[in-house]
């Protein structure tokens, strides 16, 4: 075996094929991504060269309201890394510790991930729906029907409306994965803290997350690419509306491309996208290489 | 966990994370290639729209189909339905990678032009004077002819209809609009009353808001000021187009449409309305199937959309010939798919207004004992219009389409002023 690890020939060798396809299906994508966002170009025939025209286009003089949309993927960031993951954690944490019925509610929380996202789609859609639906009727029959209105449709709230379901849909798998990494720390671990007197909490602290750091670092990384390439449940609920309330890039771009014809230009987008999420996954490595020195 | 093997892994799930891809597959077409003569055997391809079964279009189309099927053996037709939405991506790949069927189901104006210029449609005009053009209605062609050539042959038009529900009026003792103040106290009226929604719009599709904003510019600003604002000749800055935005803005305070009517989706703003629970309803000619089949059908009128100002009345429209049939530039036998062409173009537009789908682009000869009552009040109005304004989203191309939904959907959401609005839609002729 090190025989063969020592020979740099063999190592080329075994490598070319996962090699090969990575480029092919991953990386060439996004240069051909590249190549189309310095277009003027719709979809037809051969574009225009117009070097970064088109991402001066995004924040310079922008009608379509790309910087909103951004902002919108931020706000949903925020709320993921500090609502999503520290619940995820909890439940990681409580189930883990031995709670009756660990293995049942442990599946009931990793339902929704299993659950198609047009099905969780249309299942908020009921829920939030003007005049029969549950969060409305619910609030009527407590006395507060001057609350009830359309959540999906209202401006102010349709932005919120559409994070709750998609954080609602992840906190289950971000909590299997934190929860796998608590079960795998020697238990004895655990033993020598409570001998030593720390209590539940400080446990938690100073023992489990310190523990599980690695995990952590996945499942931000995780989330937070997810939040900023969020699609399919805005595209289902609202479609980036009511009057882009709830845009997000990835719509944005979607209707960009099919709808309005604009190749080159969403693909300014995409490429956009893709910088966003490479540039913040380096960043949360970065702070938990600094954590993990401590 | 070992650090190296973590960093990897870390690595590579944020990677596979990043770049989801999407292929597409296109079935190749098999080209035999061969010398043309009108009685071998060839294959053409077909695609259209007329998928589900909700769409009162696919019988009557079918239909047409067998028929050209038994008159013409000697070509046969691959047909391939896709719903609406999904064939517009869908048509623009194959297109785009010179896979495009023989015939193909399409929109005019903004949509086609597209096409047009990337020369991707075959021209019309040498196969159009074997009396074909005098059988169609006049002006059928304008939304398919670029630079003099025409493109695609019509079937049936659609036109922006105003629907009351007579029996409500009664029950509260409102009279039907004609005018737009009339319009505005009615549903002051009907709202004071209890009933919740007076006018119907799914607004969470912006083509639906479009349906009111086109009409209410069109009766502010007339069919010339709009006409030269959307071909670019005049500007959006009209007084006419503003007040007409302002007057939707107006409506949407007063709660005409309802409460929450940016939160419901076409489907669903629909069902009150069959449902005998809203006085009127402003949508495509296409509703009138729809309606034949509700249990409202004996309440529902037609009625012209209220007037606004001087400059516009009860025979301008919006709407018109929308739809098309059009030939790929490529295809193998350009005879036999202009044959074909002509024929369901002609079958269709006869079918669909039997079945009481919608109005022919074509000059039939109608038996007036078929036609049910609605389509009858529709023809009424058709038959003293002077215009047709086309709707403003299909007669825009692409990105400017786009703009205008979204302009439009903010203006209902009243996030921007009228005059803001007119303003950004004028940034599409600087």
């Amino acid at each position: 075996m090190n025989k063969v690890l020592s020979n740099k020939k063999a190592i080329v060798f075994f490598m070319l094929p996962a090699v090969l396809f990575f480029l092919l299906v991953i990386l060439m994508p996004v240069l051909m991504s590249f190549y189309y966002s310095t277009l003027n170009w719709d979809g037809m025939g051969s574009g225009t060269f117009i070097g970064f025209q088109n991402y001066k286009k995004l924040f310079v003089g922008n009608v379509d309201n790309f910087p909103l949309s951004v902002r919108n993927s931020f706000l949903f960031l925020l709320a993921s890394v500090f609502i999503q993951i520290p619940i995820s954690l909890l439940l990681a944490i409580i189930l883990s510790n031995g709670v009756k019925g660990e293995n049942f509610f442990r599946n009931v929380y990793f339902v929704p991930v299993v659950l198609s996202t047009v099905v969780i789609g249309q299942l908020w859609m009921k829920i939030y729906h003007p005049d029969y639906g549950l969060l409305n009727t619910f609030l009527r029959s407590i006395g507060l029907s001057s609350w009830a209105h359309g959540w999906l449709g209202d401006q102010n709230t349709a932005l919120i409306a559409t994070f709750i379901p998609t954080l609602w849909q992840y906190t289950g798998y971000h909590m299997l994965l934190l929860y796998a990494a608590i079960k795998s720390i020697n238990p004895e671990i655990f033993e020598a803290a409570k001998i030593d007197g720390a209590n539940r909490t400080k446990i938690a602290f100073r023992v489990t997350i310190p523990m599980i750091l690695p995990m952590l670092e996945v499942s931000l990384i995780f989330s937070v690419i997810g939040s900023l390439k969020v699609f399919d449940l805005v595209y289902v609920l609202t479609n980036g509306g009511p009057a882009q309330a709830s845009e997000v890039p990835s719509t944005l771009m979607v209707r960009t491309i099919f709808m309005g014809y604009q190749y080159g230009y969403g693909s300014a987008m995409a490429v956009f996208i893709i910088a966003e999420c490479v540039l913040f996954t380096f960043v949360v490595r970065k702070i938990f290489r600094a954590l993990q020195r401590d | 966990m070992n650090k190296v093997l973590k960093n990897v892994i870390a690595g590579a799930l944020s990677a596979s994370m990043l770049f989801s891809m999407a292929g597409c597959s296109n079935s190749g077409s098999d080209t035999t290639s061969g010398a043309q003569s009108g009685d071998q055997q060839v294959t053409l391809k077909l695609w259209h729209i007329w998928a589900a079964d909700s769409e009162s279009s696919k019988v009557p189309f079918l239909k047409t189909l067998d028929n050209f099927q038994k008159e013409h053996p000697n070509i046969k037709l691959d047909v391939d339905a896709t719903e609406n939405e999904t064939f517009k991506t869908k048509i623009r790949t194959a297109v785009a990678a010179n896979e495009a069927p023989d015939i193909f189901t399409y929109w005019a104006g903004g949509y086609m032009k597209n096409f047009v210029t990337a020369g991707k449609l075959l021209a019309l005009d040498d196969y159009l004077n074997d009396g074909t053009k005098d059988k169609l209605l006049d002006g059928t062609l304008d939304n398919m002819t670029f630079d003099g050539k025409v493109y695609g042959l019509p079937h049936t038009m659609d036109v922006g209809t105003f629907f009351v529900n007579q029996e409500l009026f009664d029950k509260y003792n409102i009279k039907v609009p004609t005018t737009y103040d009339e319009l505005v106290d009615a549903c002051k009226k009907f709202r004071a009353a209890g009933v919740k929604t007076p006018m119907a719009v799914g607004g969470k599709e912006a083509w639906c808001i479009d349906m009111y904003l086109d009409i209410l510019q069109v009766r502010s600003a007339g069919y010339e000021a709009c006409i030269n604002a959307l071909s670019g000749k005049g500007s959006y800055e009209d007084a006419g187009i503003i007040d007409g935005a302002k007057r939707l803005q107006e409506l949407v305070k007063l709660g005409a449409f309802g409460d929450s009517p940016m939160s419901i989706s076409r489907d669903e703003s629909e069902v009150p309305f069959y449902n005998g629970e809203v006085p009127m309803y402003f949508n495509g000619s296409w509703t009138i199937g729809n309606v034949n089949k509700s249990k409202v059908k004996d309440k529902i009128k037609i009625v012209p959309f209220p007037k606004v100002g001087d400059k516009s009345d009860s025979t301008d429209l919006t709407g018109g010939v929308a739809g098309t049939f059009v030939v790929s530039a490529n295809t193998q036998y350009k005879d036999q798919a202009v044959t074909c062409l002509k024929y369901i173009a002609q079958g269709f537009a006869k079918e669909a207004f039997e079945a009481g789908v919608s109005l022919p682009a074509w000059k039939l000869d109608i038996d007036e004992s078929k036609v049910d009552t609605l389509t009858k009040q529709l023809m009424d109005l058709t038959n003293s219009a002077k215009t047709y304004t086309l709707w403003w989203n299909t007669y825009l191309d692409g990105s400017k389409s786009e703009l205008y939904m979204n302009k439009s959907s903010e203006l209902f959401a009243l996030k921007i002023t009228p005059e803001q609005y007119a303003k950004d839609l004028q940034t599409m002729n600087s």
